[in-house]
């Protein structure tokens, strides 16, 4: 996966470049707008990382001219502004993303990998997920664990979905959240690990290898291995 | 008009300054008629006194030329007929009978001698008597079983008697009454016309004034860059239309200032943010024993704790000065706060606590998704990190006609009243406050920022109610035409 960062902080650049290299992107770099035009045009990227505050212009009219060039890899926009501009709800709309900084890693590749998923043909929807002894019925809203039938409740069933479509990667508190309850705060309390702890209960039955592990500081992990 | 329609120009300036004016008017009307109707009436007195004098003086001249025969009651009475009919004021349609005229010839005794007239003179004679008649000065005379006065003029003769001919006022009354009435209906007239003319204007004037005032009203938080309507016009109003603009002029401008101080106070902050953040990561993921993670991990929390709280106080900053930008939507509180106790109630029941909602259904409302979202969830972390044991919250969700209530009620202790006495002001306690802090302020801008209000106070039962009131969703959803620009900055 080749992947275009049009970011101009060099510290965010740099650690940012080595996480992406890190989970299996190709990653090139530009520091301004010219660059980034240039370079865009040249290689064929799958992704761009696109942050909107560039110092010879602003990001949002860079991926405009980007896209009247002709580049039509999904971009994902990086804002350190405190309000939402209507242009970027407008790119939101065409199929990209924003995450706002400072942000966490788990989530940034996240969201790189629901907008090169979402720009790939859709594939046949399952009705079952598996991850190791534990299966999921997305129609009958069911989990079975090693054969025995899991007493969830209907959101307990939304929040093991989720972990299980993203088994092997870490997703936090905040994407958790977003996606499960639908709303992007901050909450000032452990919420979030307290409906984990709560599944884990459940999931994670006695004598059985735990599923649910907890990454400190940076979310929450599905064991797939 | 129906009470509806009439009570808003009733309580309108226009209908006020032409109540007064027509006042002003119909009393300065009324006055100049008073003065023209007295001038009439003494005019009408005057020229039947100069016909009573003088028919008097005739019949005075007739009474003593005439020889006192046999005839003499005859020939004086024919006379004293005959002046009747030549009245003044006298209107056309009056009958042939003649009782608004009466001679009376008095003897030197005082007695009743000659007597032309309606009935037998008697009455007439009586109040003759009862008063002093001066001769050449006419007098009035009121007269028993007669409504309205006479006006009598007297001679006295060379025999000793007393001639004394009376007329009815009752025609001058007439006259003066017919006056009156067309004076009365065309003051009317005069008056209702007046009102009209007044009314029409100032309305037309005042109109401008009003269109104004609702465009005034329409430029919200986030529409500053609309302006009043301004007329060519070099009056009153037109001045006030552009000082008002030049003032909207100066308020968009310390309010974009405002935008551009704390955006770039969050982006110069959010920007080494990320970067440590991200290095942190990078850390964390390279260390491999659990003690050797645990600082960094402190740090990470320590560090997304930070930057909300940067969030928060921002946004608190900007709408103390009433310039918080909202994205609006439609939000239905009621699933909202289902969605949000779904999240809370687990932890709180893991610290033994009770949450309700008492909602009777949808309730959408016109607001910043974001932002409620965040308010609720202060509220409820409030809730959280404060209330003992065995406590119990109830949510209640209630429309209240013009704006919709949202309820927090506890049993808990209640605020301290260090607390309670400055509430939702702007603590910055850091990030040790204790959530009553910068927590309420935040409730506060956010609910100032939707137009509503947010009030906080111990119950009286015990335990602390929450109330945020939020306007419903009446007005339409503004776009946000501030953020658009603040992008393109």
């Amino acid at each position: 996966m080749r992947l275009l960062l049009v970011e101009d902080e060099i510290d965010i650049q740099n650690f940012l470049r080595s996480s992406l290299q890190e989970a299996g992107y190709q990653v090139e770099a530009a520091a301004d707008g010219k660059t980034a035009e240039r370079v865009a045009i040249d290689g064929q990227f799958d992704i761009l990382i696109v942050d909107l505050g560039l110092p010879d212009q602003d990001g949002i009219s860079l991926i405009l001219r980007l896209r009247q060039l002709g580049v039509r890899a999904p971009v994902l926009i990086l804002s350190a502004r405190r309000s939402v501009d209507d242009r970027v709800r407008g790119l939101e709309q065409g199929g990209d993303d924003y995450l706002t900084k400072p942000f966490a890693l788990a989530e940034l590749l996240a969201r790189l990998r629901n907008l090169l998923k979402r720009n790939s043909p859709p594939s046949n929807e399952a009705t079952r997920l598996r991850v190791l002894d534990l299966e999921l019925d997305l129609l009958r809203r069911e989990a079975i664990r090693s054969g025995q039938l899991l007493q969830l409740t209907p959101q307990e069933f939304v929040l093991l979905e989720y972990l299980c479509r993203n088994a092997g990667r870490v997703v936090t508190r905040s994407m958790i959240l977003d996606k499960v309850w639908g709303m992007r705060i901050q909450p000032d309390t452990n919420v979030v690990d307290v409906h984990i702890y709560r599944l884990r209960g459940k999931v994670d039955g006695h004598g059985q290898q735990p599923l649910i592990r907890t990454l400190r500081g940076v979310g929450y992990v599905l064991k797939d291995r | 008009m129906s009470s509806k329609i009439a009570s808003p120009i009733m309580h309108s300036a226009a209908w006020r300054i032409s109540l007064w004016a027509t006042l002003a008017f119909a009393c300065g009307t009324v006055l100049v008629f008073v003065f023209l109707h007295n001038f009439v009436a003494d005019d009408i007195q005057r020229r039947s006194d100069a016909w009573l004098s003088g028919e008097v003086e005739v019949l005075g001249d007739v009474a003593e030329r005439t020889p006192k025969d046999a005839l003499y009651d005859r020939v004086v009475g024919e006379v004293a007929e005959l002046a009747g009919k030549e009245v003044p004021n006298k209107l056309l349609s009056e009958s042939s009978s003649n009782d608004s005229v009466f001679f009376l010839q008095t003897g030197g005794d005082g007695s009743l001698k000659l007597w032309v007239g309606a009935g037998d003179g008697k009455p007439n004679l009586r109040a003759i008597r009862a008063i002093q008649i001066v001769p050449d000065h006419p007098t009035d005379l009121r007269v028993m079983g007669f409504d309205v006065p006479f006006r009598v003029a007297s001679i006295r003769i060379d025999d000793g008697t007393n001639i004394y001919l009376g007329l009815s006022e009752r025609d001058e009354l007439r006259v003066l009454r017919s006056l009156r009435l067309r004076f009365f209906l065309i003051w009317l007239l005069l008056v209702l016309f007046g009102f009209a003319i007044v009314f029409f204007t100032t309305r037309r004037m005042l109109s401008h004034v009003r269109e104004i005032t609702e465009a005034a009203s329409r430029i919200g938080h986030s529409d500053l860059n609309a302006r009043v309507p301004t007329t060519e016009r070099n009056d009153e109003v037109g001045h006030l239309a552009r000082t008002l603009n030049r003032m909207l002029d100066r308020i968009e401008n310390s309010v974009h200032q405002l935008h551009t101080i704390t955006d770039s106070l969050a982006h110069d902050l959010r920007s080494p943010l990320t970067a440590i953040r991200g290095k942190l990561e990078m850390s964390l993921s390279a260390v491999d024993q659990a003690e050797q993670a645990e600082p960094i991990v402190a740090a990470i929390e320590e560090l997304d704790r930070l930057t909300e709280f940067l969030n928060q106080s921002l946004d608190v900053a900007e709408s103390k000065a009433d310039a918080l930008r909202l994205t609006r939507s439609e939000v239905d509180l009621d699933e909202l706060l289902r969605i949000m106790i779904d999240l809370y109630e687990p932890s709180m029941s893991e610290k033994g606590l009770q949450i309700k909602l008492q909602s009777k259904g949808p309730i959408r409302i016109a607001a910043d998704a974001a932002l409620i979202h965040r308010m609720v969830a202060n509220i409820f972390d409030n809730e959280l990190k404060h209330l003992p044991a065995d406590s119990t919250v109830t949510i209640q969700l209630r429309n209240e006609g013009e704006s919709i209530a949202l309820i927090c009620e506890d049993n808990g202790p209640g605020f301290s009243e260090e607390v309670l006495a400055h509430l939702f002001e702007r603590r910055v306690k850091g990030l040790e406050s204790n959530g009553h802090g910068l927590g309420l302020a935040f409730i506060d801008a956010v609910a100032r920022a939707h137009g509503g209000t947010a009030s906080a106070r111990n119950r009286r039962s015990g335990g602390a109610r929450i109330e945020v009131l939020l306007p419903h969703a009446a007005r339409e959803l503004a776009k946000s035409p501030m953020a658009a620009r603040q992008g393109a900055a």
